[in-house]
């Protein structure tokens, strides 16, 4: 069965992985620093510049503080860098009206540690809300929502509530619902610091499909292990600074 | 239009979901609806006891025995053109003496005792729109020259003129402190009220901020979240205001009967049209207090 969402998402197979650092970047970070008002001398991002081309899969890694969260609310538009500019396709975050933000993250799709989930809704509503609240039809909804929850592997267990469900399979759910709209580009906030190495790996799995039907994927974690394992983009951030942006890397940290 | 389905489905669900918090802020309009409804009903009560006293207020103005009829015209007709005048009649010496004699069925011997002979003057009777104004008009009245002419004494017009002259002024200020004090506990009801809706609709916000969390999350525009959130305000200032209505008409119907039995020498009966102006305004309070109140708790949640 061909559905909207495989045709417009081509599965590709494993040699077929999109060539990386090509064309026009989707995102590019020019000279930004982030100073939060609270610790005026101590800077959460200092002069970070990079650029994430599209259908890269990559690793953000660093200790507790070294500013990976700062990075990915910079990336969603939830705080503003203090100078520099952070451009998401084309268009400059920095100078962004406040009405466009939402339209901003609807091409974002955002993965989190604690999921996030609405406990009283069922797997499919909460998948379902993700398209019910930027106004799509109810068919749209009807055909979407089944096919991404097969996707990640849940189809069985759609009117199950989250609290009935593994934390795996919660992510799973989570992570459905940040790609039932296809957003371009899906953000992963340490998307298995609560899960164990199995399912985590599950997870890692099932992020690096995502990524082969052409997403730029972004994960900020912890786990050494997968990342020596996964030999993808790895940017190394430490107390600020971007102290390491290497192809095929490793977590690299002597913790 | 698929957005206001959405939103009524959403507010529906939501009002199930979260009963008990629902049921909270429906009682808080409610009960303050209930109060206000309740003052507004006796402030009415009492306006319009207040109104009849007020209405009784009358100018009489005696005519001298000997006065022409054109003059007596002439003066009616000067009176009748003042500001706040309603009616201007005349009551001759013979209709005096029959109200007179009327207003004393109890002892009707003291009538035998004028012996035929009619000591009551005849008189040009006003009756005011605005009784409040009865001072400024006896004084126009008693500034006209012709009225002066004839009078019982042209020498003191004022003493002709009776209009319950100090008592007069006494009652009408008691009735404007009356409706002064009546408008400032509306006015301190209504502030009351405001803060209870305002803070259980910011509890029930409280209560669903992960919701609106996500709702920013996956990019739903402000309008978007806000929707539900205000047509849920709106449904349960809608049912508040609609139960206090209710109570009210249970009041009119059973309670208002009973104190009128008690207390027969007042009226306590208002009209329709003041019970229909008070259930539109508790709706339209309602309404406006359960959207705007549902906004301002909101707001914070929807900074960006």
């Amino acid at each position: 069965m061909t559905s909207q969402l495989s045709q417009a998402l081509p599965v590709l197979g494993a040699d077929d992985v999109p060539p990386t650092k090509m064309g026009t970047p989707v995102i590019t970070f020019e000279h930004v620093t982030k100073v939060y008002p609270a610790q005026p001398n101590r800077p959460a991002l200092s002069d970070v510049s990079l650029q994430i081309f599209a259908g890269e899969f990559l690793f953000l890694v660093g200790h507790s503080g070294s500013g990976k969260s700062t990075f990915i609310k910079l990336l969603t538009r939830e705080i503003k860098p203090t100078q520099g500019h952070i451009y998401v396709a084309d268009e400059d975050l920095s100078s962004m009206r406040n009405w466009r933000v939402p339209y901003l993250r609807r091409n974002i799709g955002c993965v989190f540690q604690d999921f996030k989930l609405l406990p009283n809704k069922t797997v499919f509503e909460n998948v379902a809300f993700a398209l019910e609240v930027i106004g799509k039809s109810k068919h749209v909804v009807k055909t979407q929502v089944p096919e991404v929850l097969r996707l990640v592997g849940l189809q069985e267990k759609l009117n199950k509530k989250p609290d009935q469900l593994s934390g795996g399979e919660q992510q799973r759910v989570s992570i459905a619902r940040a790609i039932v709209n296809r957003p371009p580009l899906l953000i992963c906030d340490e998307p298995t610091g609560n899960l164990d190495p199995q399912t985590s790996r599950g997870i890692m799995d099932l992020l690096e499909r995502i990524n082969r039907t052409g997403t730029t994927v972004l994960v900020a974690t912890h786990d050494r292990e997968m990342v020596d394992n996964m030999r993808r983009r790895v940017i190394a951030l430490d107390r600020g600074h971007l102290t390491r942006d290497q192809d095929r890397g490793v977590y690299g940290f002597d913790v | 239009m698929s957005s206001i389905g959405y939103f009524f489905k959403e507010s529906l669900q939501g009002f199930v979901r979260n009963l008990s918090t629902a049921l909270g802020s429906i009682v808080t309009i409610f009960l303050s609806l209930l109060i206000i409804g309740i003052f507004l009903v006796g402030g009415s009560m009492i306006e319009r006891l207040m109104s009849s006293v007020e209405s009784e207020v009358t100018i009489t103005c005696y005519v001298a025995d000997d006065a022409p009829d054109a003059k007596i015209q002439q003066v009616m007709s000067t009176v009748e053109g003042m500001a706040d005048v309603k009616d201007v009649s005349f009551t001759s010496k013979d209709q005096a003496l029959e109200n007179f004699r009327n207003s004393m069925t109890a002892n009707p011997e003291i009538l035998d005792q004028l012996d035929g002979a009619n000591p009551l003057p005849a008189s040009i009777d006003v009756e005011l729109s605005d009784p409040q104004s009865v001072g400024d008009v006896a004084a126009a009245i008693q500034a006209d020259p012709v009225y002066g002419q004839i009078c019982e004494d042209p020498a003191d017009v004022g003493d002709s003129i009776k209009y319950g002259q100090g008592t007069v002024e006494r009652l009408f200020q008691i009735t404007n402190y009356v409706r002064y004090i009546g408008i400032a506990l509306i006015v301190i009801l209504v502030f009351i009220a405001l803060v209870f809706i305002n803070n259980t609709i910011r509890l029930a916000i409280l209560a669903r901020r992960k919701e609106i969390a996500i709702m920013r999350l996956v990019g739903a525009s402000n309008g978007f979240i806000r929707g539900p959130f205000l047509m849920e305000g709106a449904l349960h200032a809608l049912i508040g205001s609609l139960l206090a209505m209710l109570v009210i008409q249970l009041l009119r119907m059973f309670a208002i009967p009973a104190l009128q039995n008690a207390i027969r020498f007042l009226d306590f009966s208002i009209g329709d049209t003041t019970y229909l102006v008070i259930y539109a305004t508790l709706v339209i309070a309602g309404l406006l207090i359960g959207l705007v109140g549902s906004m301002f708790a909101m707001r914070r949640y929807l900074k960006v």
